[in-house]
């Protein structure tokens, strides 16, 4: 499978080529385009699994894009203005913010967490996903804005409302900075890892 | 006529010069950014009447600035793409046919002529609107749309595509609205229906639809409470 992100940063899309018989699992309403051998099937993945996916401002239902007879390619867009960028999957994993997650490799497992009560009144939902693979995949993620990978080497502040992904192995915590509500991020491990985040959201309580 | 695409691809905005006098662009109502002062405007209705006056589907065919330079050359004048944010080019060479979604052209000289084609029940639901702008003849057509602009080269096996996110093809496809998946897929997928097209030709996508923006947007707009 292979993943190109063209038309960045702002108009985005990404075009999936899947080799015979892949699949590619995507967020509903996120492809925008397709070559008709590939079928696609709508699954929950479980009742309670979706409905906390509900809760976590993704939605209850999950497509997946087989290619049939042959290899096949899928168009994947978000829906806001912004871009896209593909994370390779770690070992630890990768926490998303509920509302980037556009698609991965189906040995992507997602898990919806509870990312604090205090994001929920920063304006950022209570729940985050959780993004494990076992073996090596691929997840595709997206922004109302642009993207910006950032290295947390010990402390690291960010607003909640900008968040897309971080590294599952950095620790962090909800907190109050100045005049508005911030997450901190505090390094527990001492090693250098990423951070992406977008440059600019539309944040209602900003 | 030359003309050139500025601030590709995010915010594009087409500049073109008129090398003689005499030489004209048909253009979209309020697509001008700027132009030099020797150029005219000249308002007109496009495409004749065979719509009924109450048909408000192609918006571009109510009325059409035809702007004409005088004298000297070298005049040139922009074009302006809000919501539409991404312009493409295609320099017709009379040999087929280019359907655009209506709201999809952007400006064309009168070499190229443009109409409308009723599209039937199917155009309903294809978002690409009932009416289809059919540009044929020679000379550049340029086209915009709120988004990326994606060329897909249909081969014989087709192409699928969300309806809503139909820029133009040229008119070589056919095209037919169903949907993807079973029964379930279509309430719950989030894609709803798609568009198949089938034939030889080109295929023009776009990377978002205005309809997701207005959808994120609404609930942050201001309301008045009730009593």
């Amino acid at each position: 499978m292979q993943f190109d992100v063209l038309y960045r940063p702002a108009h985005s899309m990404a075009r999936v080529v899947l080799n015979p018989n892949e699949s590619v699992l995507a967020e509903s309403g996120a492809m925008i385009g397709m070559s008709p051998n590939v079928q696609m099937q709508t699954q929950s993945g479980g009742l309670m699994s979706g409905i906390k996916r509900m809760f976590g401002g993704e939605s209850f239902f999950r497509n997946t894009f087989t290619a049939h007879n042959g290899a096949g390619e899928v168009l994947l867009a978000h829906a806001l203005c912004g871009d896209m960028r593909v994370l390779e999957m770690t070992q630890a994993g990768f926490f998303v913010q509920s509302s980037s997650f556009v698609a991965s490799t189906p040995n992507v497992a997602t898990e919806t967490k509870v990312g604090g009560f205090k994001s929920f009144f920063a304006g950022e939902g209570v729940f985050v996903l959780k993004a494990t693979a076992p073996s090596p995949g691929a997840l595709l993620i997206g922004a109302f804005g642009g993207i910006e990978e950032m290295q947390c080497d010990g402390n690291l502040v960010i607003d909640t409302g900008h968040l897309v992904a971080w590294d599952a192995t950095l620790d962090y915590s909800v907190g109050k900075s100045g005049s508005g509500w911030i997450a901190s991020f505090l390094l527990g491990r001492g090693a250098r890892l990423s951070l992406p985040r977008p440059r600019q959201n539309l944040d209602p309580n900003a | 006529m030359r003309y050139q695409i500025l601030q590709k691809p995010d915010f594009a905005a087409i500049r073109v010069h008129f090398d003689q006098g005499g030489e004209q662009l048909v253009c979209e109502s309020a697509a001008m950014l700027a132009r030099d002062s020797a150029i005219d405007m000249k308002t007109q209705m496009q495409g004749g009447l065979s719509l009924p006056p109450s048909a408000s589907c192609s918006a571009a065919k109510a009325s059409s600035p035809t702007p004409s330079p005088r004298a000297s050359p070298g005049r040139r004048c922009g074009s302006r793409l809000v919501p539409k944010a991404i312009s493409e080019v295609l320099e017709m060479n009379g040999q087929y046919p280019v359907f655009l979604s209506s709201g999809a052209f952007l400006a064309a000289p009168p070499s190229v002529q443009i109409d409308t084609k009723w599209q039937g029940a199917r155009g309903f639901f294809s978002g690409a609107g009932l009416f289809l702008l059919q540009a044929s003849g020679y000379g550049p057509l340029f086209f915009s749309a709120y988004g990326g602009i994606h060329a897909v080269d249909v081969g014989p096996y087709g192409y699928t595509c969300d309806t809503g996110h139909v820029v133009g093809f040229t008119g070589g496809l056919n095209y037919t609205v169903n949907k993807v998946g079973g029964l379930k897929s279509l309430f719950f997928s989030g894609e709803g229906l798609v568009c198949t097209f089938t034939g030889q030709g080109r295929l023009w996508i776009s990377t978002r639809n205005s309809s997701s923006l207005v959808n994120f947007l609404h609930p942050f707009r201001p309301v008045k409470s009730n009593g």
